[in-house]
């Protein structure tokens, strides 16, 4: 081929100007988002409808592949009559809640000092909230068996100073779970926080100080107010992955703490009870969009000024 | 360089803001260099100078958001360098208004007063009564987003005086509206702050509406005061060259004084307290213009422009250089047209202003 060839002919620029083209290309209509829904259906939407119908069916496995599929009502109900279902969610919710709230009570801090900061302390805050996020969330869960260990830094620094005498079970409890969960999640709740923060006006705070304000005043009354809709970003997010985690349970919970993650795993693993696991999953979907629908409820309550030039 | 603008001779009360050789530096750069400004009870003292000559800054360092580096300010005679911010009786009115965007006009109005811990009730009725002076009472629900840039401002301004500050700050109010809309709010706002009787430092680079606005005007040029007077003597008898080609409009020329008085281009002479090499200013409506060349200031006319009942020229002169000329505007067809040979004369040799040569 001649490099001449290699110029659009002149009828196709012609064509640009079209206006579908002209439409697809300056992002208008739903066009540009295609390839993006056609790729969801294909990865998120048809497995889900697969694992709806496990959950509702008898099936009959052979070398991995499903043989046949009745459908039956029993393992909705006999999961909904396990006193272990109601357990084992009842324990992750809580854990997720409390996760989220320690994280939302350490991060917060750290988001202020982000806003109040100057542009090196900025520059530090960003790197060590993200730098965490660049090793996996495994090694770091291992990092804390070693700090929370029998023989782990925080045991032997109380023998040490003589506040106790034999090491105390940390590992394997419920504490050890919350404690990694809440340092491993804290950098999401962070960045959300400081995304608001670096958009936040800081003539406002000096308007808010000139009015009579003291800093917790502005705190208060200005800044909390208009990072509503960090927190509640941030809270979602940390919620939804707490709820949903599985390595911090398994590894800082020990072999028999049970989280709805590492119940499902079990079911689907071990037991190949796949419709059990099926049920399971969607009463973690269905509970955690009930949280998050609270959440979403609960930010826009606090930020209907923001809808303000629509009334 | 000359010394610093004495504070204020002539004050006959105490004054209520007073602000003394205040320096303040950026790294290397003087910011303010020795201001001083008395300001007396009810006064509006404009500050007025082109971009980045320290108006904010003086601000800021009167509001307390800064400490200035050297030199005092005090309030009623207190010293404010140890008054934070938030304990300071500074109203601040900002250039972008900084209302709060969460809070309905009602409570951005009534933020001070609960940060001051006043009992509901009291905030209600006088919330009330500050957007009544506003005229904006019908708004207090609204967000300030749902507001024109003009009710925005009105509510900033509300903010600040239901608190009845002693000193009120305004950095550029105007900034954002229209040239209609500003000035007609320069005439309220003028009216408003001299009936509440509050002292007021008002930051302009609009010289117009520091004519209109101001009690005294304070021309700041490089972080100094380079004069502080009334309007009128600003406009009549600029201190310096810089003060008088920053208001109104001015033609310069180079000349040379003796004995007492100084020649003038078109050939007249003035009176002088200078002597030897100077410079001449002399304003633009101060010249008459007349076809023909009959004198020694002559030239052609370039340019010309109406402004309503006045016609301002341009004029060429043969020396060099371009001269302003403001005249009333001739009958149709009797005006001087582009280009058309001209002779200019000084109308009042008196009103000629000499400064030291530039
Ligand atoms: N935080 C700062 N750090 C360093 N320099 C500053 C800072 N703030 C202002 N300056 C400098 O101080 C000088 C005066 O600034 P200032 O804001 O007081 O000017 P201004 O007279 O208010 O101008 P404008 O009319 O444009 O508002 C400018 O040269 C500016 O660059
Ligand atoms: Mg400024």
């Amino acid at each position: 081929m001649s490099s001449a060839t290699a110029l659009p002919p002149r009828g196709m620029l012609r064509i640009a100007t079209d206006a579908t083209l002209d439409k697809l290309l300056s992002g208008r209509g739903i066009w540009p988002a295609v390839p993006a829904i056609v790729v969801l259906a294909a990865v998120a939407v048809i497995p889900f409808g697969i694992l709806l119908s496990l959950g509702f069916s008898d099936i009959a496995v052979e070398r991995g592949a499903i043989i046949s599929q009745t459908f039956t009502l029993d393992y909705v109900r006999t999961a909904l009559a396990d006193p272990l279902t109601f357990t084992v969610f009842q324990r992750s919710m809580v854990l997720a809640l409390s996760t989220m709230l320690l994280c939302l009570f350490f991060g917060y801090p750290v988001a202020y000092l982000f806003l109040i900061g100057g542009p090196w302390v900025r520059r530090l805050i960003l790197v060590l909230t993200i730098a965490p996020l660049l090793t996996s969330g495994i090694v770091r869960t291992y990092a804390w068996l070693v700090i929370l260990g029998g023989r782990g830094l925080v045991n032997n620094t109380l023998i040490e100073i003589g506040l106790i005498e034999r090491p105390l079970r940390i590992i394997n409890t419920h504490w050890a779970v919350l404690i990694g969960m809440a340092q491993i999640h804290l950098p999401v709740m962070i960045l959300p926080l400081i995304a608001v923060m670096s958009r936040h006006d800081r003539r406002l705070d000096e308007a808010s100080a000139n009015l009579g304000a003291s800093r917790l005043g502005t705190l208060v009354n200005v800044i909390l107010p208009l990072s509503v809709p960090g927190i509640g970003t941030g809270a979602a997010l940390v919620f939804t992955i707490s709820y949903t985690t599985f390595v911090v349970p398994q590894l800082l919970g020990g072999g028999n703490y049970l989280n709805a993650a590492t119940m499902i795993y079990e079911q689907v693993v071990y037991s190949l009870e796949w419709s059990k696991g099926s049920v399971s999953s969607m009463i973690l979907m269905a509970t955690c969009l009930v949280v998050l629908v609270f959440i979403a409820l609960i930010t826009n309550h606090f930020t209907r000024w923001t809808k303000g030039r629509e009334a | 360089m000359h010394e610093p603008v004495d504070a204020n001779a002539d004050l006959l009360t105490p004054p209520v803001l007073s602000i003394g050789g205040v320096t303040k530096r950026f790294g290397p750069l003087t910011v303010l260099d020795r201001c001083s400004l008395d300001v007396a009870e009810g006064e509006i003292v404009t500050l007025l100078g082109p971009s980045g000559c320290g108006k904010t800054t003086l601000l800021r360092c009167i509001a307390g958001f800064w400490a200035p580096d050297a030199g005092t300010i005090t309030i009623d005679g207190a010293d404010t360098v140890r008054v934070p911010v938030n304990r300071r009786p500074v109203g601040v009115v900002f250039q972008s208004y900084a209302l709060f965007p969460h809070l309905t006009v009602a409570k951005n109005v009534a933020y001070g007063l609960r940060m001051r811990g006043m009992a509901k009730a009291d905030i209600a009725a006088r919330v009330a009564r500050a957007l009544e002076t506003v005229a904006l009472s019908d708004f207090a629900g609204r967000y300030p987003a749902q507001l024109s840039g003009g009710q925005q401002q009105r509510v900033a301004i509300a903010r600040v005086l239901v608190l009845e500050p002693r000193v009120l700050l305004l950095d550029e109010p105007f900034n954002a509206l229209d040239a209609k809309l500003r000035g007609a709010m320069q005439v309220d706002l003028r009216q408003l702050i001299k009936r509440l009787g509050i002292t007021a430092i008002f930051v302009t680079h609009d010289q117009e509406e520091a004519l209109t606005m101001s009690d005294r005007i304070a021309v700041m040029r490089a972080g100094r005061i380079e004069q502080l007077a009334p309007p009128e003597e600003i406009f009549d008898h600029p201190a310096t060259a810089y003060v008088a080609d920053f208001i109104g409009s001015s033609n310069f020329w180079q000349s040379h004084a003796e004995g007492g008085r100084v020649n003038l281009p078109d050939g007249q002479s003035a009176p002088s307290h200078r002597a030897g090499d100077v410079t001449i200013m002399v304003r633009p409506h101060n010249l008459a213009i007349r076809p023909g060349e009959d004198g020694p200031l002559k030239g052609a006319v370039g340019f010309q422009r109406n402004i309503g009942a006045l016609v301002e020229y341009h004029v060429a002169t043969d020396g060099g250089g371009t001269v302003r000329v403001m005249a009333m505007r001739q009958e149709r067809g009797r005006s001087i047209a582009d280009g058309t040979r001209v002779t200019l004369s000084i109308l009042d040799p008196n009103l000629c202003a000499v400064y030291e040569p530039q």
